[in-house]
C-alpha cells in the first residue's frame, strides 16, 4: 500500500485472493452481532488468556500486528467459536430466546434481563462459564444479578 | 339543536388520513427490518449506511451491521453458526481510491 493514506475512497474493491498456503487455515466466527453481544461475558470467561494475549502482542509489535500476531489471532477466532459451539450444543433454546430478545429491543442487555437469567443460569450448570463484569468495584451487585430492572420495558 | 352529521365528516376524513400514514410508515418500517423493531441511537461502529460504501463522506462505515449483512445477506439478519460461509474470509469491502481499481 502506498504510504499516503486514501482520501477519494469513493469505490469498494473486494479482493477475493484467498490467503497464501503457507498461513495455516482458520474458519471465520460465524455468529453476527447479537448473538455475539449474547454470548460475549462467556467468551470473555473462557477465551480471557488468548485475548489478552492477542491485544499484548499487537501493543508490542509496533504496528505490524496485522501479521506479528497472526498466530495468536488463531487462537482467539478458535476460541470464540468454541464458545458459541458449545452454547448452541447445550444451551440453544435459551441462546435463541435472549439474542432474539436483544435484537428486537436495540441490542441493549438492560431490557432483556429475564432472558439474560436463564441463559447465565443455562450456561453456568452446563459449560461452568460464569458471567462476571469486570472492573465492578469491590462488594457491589453485579448489575445483571439485580432482580428488580426500573428501566426495562418488559 | 344537535350538530348534524355531515358536519363531522371532514374531520372523520382527516382522521383517517393521519390513521392510514401512520400505518403505511409503520409498516414500511416494519419491512425495512425484516419484521422486527428498529434500531436506534446507533454509533458509526455499529450502524450500517449503504451510501458509507460509496460516500467519501463518511470517514468511518460501520462495521457491526455491514458484518451482519456479509453473513446474513441482511442488514438485519442475524444467524448463531460458528463458522462463517465460505467465502466470507474475503469478501470483506476495502475503500479505495478509483485509480487504484
Amino acid at each position: 500500500m502506498a504510504s499516503r493514506q486514501p482520501r477519494f475512497t469513493q469505490q469498494v474493491l473486494i479482493d477475493t485472493t484467498p490467503l497464501p498456503d503457507d498461513i495455516p487455515k482458520v474458519k471465520e466466527l460465524g455468529a453476527s452481532s447479537a448473538p455475539l453481544l449474547s454470548a460475549s461475558f462467556f467468551i470473555g470467561a473462557r477465551c480471557k488468556a488468548y485475548n489478552d494475549d492477542y491485544m499484548m502482542c499487537k501493543t508490542e509489535a509496533n504496528g505490524r500486528g496485522e501479521f506479528e500476531c497472526m498466530k495468536e489471532g488463531r487462537k482467539v477466532t478458535r476460541c470464540a467459536a468454541s464458545v458459541i459451539k458449545d452454547i448452541n450444543e447445550t444451551c440453544l433454546a435459551e441462546f435463541r430466546t435472549h439474542w432474539q430478545c436483544l435484537e428486537n429491543h436495540n441490542q441493549q442487555l438492560w431490557n432483556c434481563r429475564s432472558e439474560e437469567r436463564k441463559l447465565n443460569k443455562c450456561v453456568f450448570n452446563k459449560l461452568k462459564l460464569e458471567k462476571t463484569i469486570p472492573g465492578t468495584p469491590e462488594g457491589e451487585q453485579q448489575i445483571h444479578t439485580r432482580v428488580k430492572n426500573t428501566f426495562a420495558t418488559h | 339543536m344537535g350538530v348534524p352529521f355531515e358536519t363531522l365528516l371532514p374531520y372523520g376524513v382527516m382522521l383517517g388520513m393521519f390513521a392510514f400514514s401512520a400505518a403505511a410508515v409503520g409498516g414500511l418500517r416494519n419491512m425495512q427490518n425484516g419484521g422486527k423493531r428498529a434500531r436506534r441511537g446507533i454509533d458509526a461502529w455499529d450502524q450500517y449506511d449503504a451510501s458509507a460504501m460509496t460516500s467519501s463522506l463518511v470517514l468511518t462505515p460501520g462495521v457491526v451491521m455491514e458484518r451482519d449483512r456479509r453473513l446474513t445477506g441482511f442488514v438485519r439478519g442475524q444467524t448463531d453458526k460458528p463458522e462463517a460461509p465460505k467465502g466470507f474470509e474475503t469478501n470483506n469491502p476495502w475503500r479505495v481510491e478509483t485509480r487504484y481499481m
